[in-house]
């Protein structure tokens, strides 16, 4: 997905000289290519991402289009306001790219975690939200950003968990993607990192459905609805807390238009207490597979849906560290 | 041309705060003179277009004091008389805080911190672009609290952003009291001039010596970016709002409003 990502940052510069890359001294590595085809569309602005936004919004007024890489704990977690204030006030045409998003700095702590960012994001008006589960989808986001007139938070979390798509989908903005249909009454909506825990997971109730969300803002409404009327229980997942994000917004338009159970699969109000590996990470925060697999049976069994499980499906075990 | 007469433009923003019965009248009586200059003979604009694509940009970072700027704005007849009597009257455009949703209004501001780096942002993009547009950008004493400010003054002077001008309206008090109490600056231009911007230092309420100022370092060879701090007093032009900081939240009375027009009226 990070190569995807490289790839479309180099293209979308050589075909559009008005495009700058900032970075807040982030990306070591990443950018390499980037560098070497585009230097003088390189600006690394140094350690002061309230400076940087600011100068994207200058920039943009200014005819540029800006790309600002950073973390996502810092961008756009600690610049919210500049991008409140400099960017989606003035619907300027900035793609913020947020990498490490959720628990993949497993080992670095609570400062380089960020499991908040769409909460925060999603109350700002004229921000998109994208968030690709991998290189296709990166490729399909990065192409609605690019041609978007307004501004957008691409969230790039784990990037290396494979591929859910065999080829890069028809993305559309609010566009959410089918992988797996069928006729049970369980419907699977997952978006980024989990939604290949979604696929594994959903193999336990037979004719389960899968949906991966790219696009948390807009949501497609209209599908989330026929997806939430056409199922007994509706699960979301997210590397991301329980509070704000994809779950929170498939609650809403149920809640409205189609109420029907939600389980809400994500990080629950709570910080990483320990350090270990992204997988131990995931079991702290009940995010691997079997744990997963324990909360939608809880879900059901605690509201009396007899949804049986189906004893064929593959085991799924959760990786523990030697 | 406009003239940018200051007792005028402080005589609009006490009609101005008047009708709305807002505060901040000190935070732009501080800086009406250095508008007054800039608007007059520096900041290059199309007077019958406040978005023409090669202007100069004056970008107001210090937000709370936009009166002092609606008032230039409608000697420049881009703000009319019932935008004055009006001033925040339901349904209105003016807000009390700078607001890039007016036109000849560059930034967002209110929030301190903000406009600097998009004026840097500004004056980047023109240098990118090849062109010779300026950025003019007012920022307060008290607003060099803010870290972030910090952040874009580094960021100018190592790019170098020779057509970026910082002019600090260093009237000495922030909203709770005189800055050497609540958070001591020191000299500002010596922080200025180690940060590596070519910076003069000024009496804010003389013209002459602004427009001084302001030539010299437009034809200045540096190509470091430019500063001028402007000493400056708190709500200055009127006598018994000079120097006192409750007329940073005062709001006119008609016993008040009057006292304060037959000053300026004198």
């Amino acid at each position: 997905m990070r190569d995807a990502f490289s790839r479309a940052l180099v293209e979308a510069a050589r075909q559009d000289e008005r495009v700058i890359l900032l970075t807040g001294d982030h990306g070591y590595a990443l950018f390499d290519e980037f560098r070497r085809l585009c230097p003088s569309q390189y600006l690394n602005a140094g350690v002061a991402e309230q400076n940087m936004v600011g100068v994207a919004a200058g920039l943009a007024k200014g005819g540029f289009r800006p790309i600002v890489y950073g973390l996502a704990a810092f961008v756009p977690v600690r610049v919210l306001e500049q991008i409140k204030l400099d960017i989606c006030y003035e619907n300027l045409p900035v793609i913020f790219v947020g990498d490490g998003a959720g628990v993949v700095y497993s080992a670095l702590g609570t400062s380089h975690q960020c499991t908040e960012d769409i909460a925060a994001l999603r109350a700002l008006p004229n921000l998109s939200i994208l968030s690709p589960a991998d290189a296709h989808e990166m490729t399909a986001c990065m192409e609605l950003a690019r041609e978007h007139s307004g501004p957008v938070y691409l969230r790039m979390g784990k990037s290396d968990l494979g591929a859910v798509h065999t080829a890069k989908p028809d993305l559309r903005w609010g566009g959410i993607c089918p992988l797996v249909t069928g006729d049970g009454p369980l419907a699977f909506i997952a978006t980024g990192s989990m939604v290949q825990t979604a696929l594994r997971v959903a193999e336990h109730w037979k004719g389960s459905e899968v949906w991966s969300a790219p696009s948390l803002k807009p949501l497609d409404a209209a599908t989330v609805r026929e997806i939430c009327r056409g199922h007994q229980v509706v699960v979301t997942l997210e590397e991301h807390s329980i509070h704000g994000g994809l779950g929170a917004a498939v609650a809403e338009i149920a809640s409205a238009e189609a109420p029907t159970w939600i389980c809400r699969i994500g990080v629950r109000d709570r910080f990483s207490q320990d350090c270990g590996s992204y997988d131990y990470l995931l079991r702290e925060h009940a995010l691997d597979r079997p744990a997963v697999l324990s909360q939608v049976r809880e879900f059901l069994a605690a509201r009396n849906i007899d949804v049986p499980i189906d004893a064929s499906a593959p085991a799924i075990h959760s990786k523990r560290a030697a | 041309m406009p003239r940018f007469d200051p007792t005028q433009l402080r005589r609009t923003i006490l009609e101005m705060a008047y009708h709305g019965s807002t505060v901040h009248i000190a935070c732009a009586f501080s800086l009406v003179e250095i508008l007054a200059t800039l608007y007059r003979s520096h900041v290059r604009l199309d007077t019958d277009d406040p978005r023409a694509a090669a202007r100069d940009y004056l970008v107001l970072s210090k937000g709370h004091g936009v009166m002092a700027q609606y008032a230039c704005l409608h000697e420049l007849g881009w703000i009319n008389d019932d935008d004055l009597r009006r001033y925040f009257a339901d349904g209105t455009r003016l807000k009390g805080l700078s607001d890039a949703h007016v036109p000849g209004c560059e930034v967002t501001s209110g929030s301190l911190g903000h406009g600097l780096s998009v004026g840097v942002g500004l004056a980047l993009a023109a240098r990118r672009r090849g062109s010779d547009q300026r950025c003019f950008a007012i920022v307060g004493d008290g607003e060099l609290n803010e870290g972030s400010i910090w952040e874009a003054l580094m960021f100018a002077a190592h790019h170098r952003l020779s057509n970026l001008t910082v002019i600090v309206d260093e009237n000495g008090f922030q909203a709770m009291g005189r800055v050497r109490e609540v958070m001591d600056l020191g000299r500002i231009a010596a922080k200025l001039t180690a940060f590596g911007l070519e910076t003069r230092e000024v009496d804010g309420h003389d013209e002459a010596a602004l427009d001084q100022a302001l030539g010299e370092l437009a034809r200045c060879p540096s190509s470091a970016p430019r500063a001028v701090v402007a000493r400056t007093i708190k709500g200055r032009g009127v006598s018994f709002m000079e120097d006192d900081n409750r007329w940073h939240y005062t709001r006119l009375t008609p016993e008040t409003y009057a006292r304060a027009l037959a000053e300026l009226s004198r």
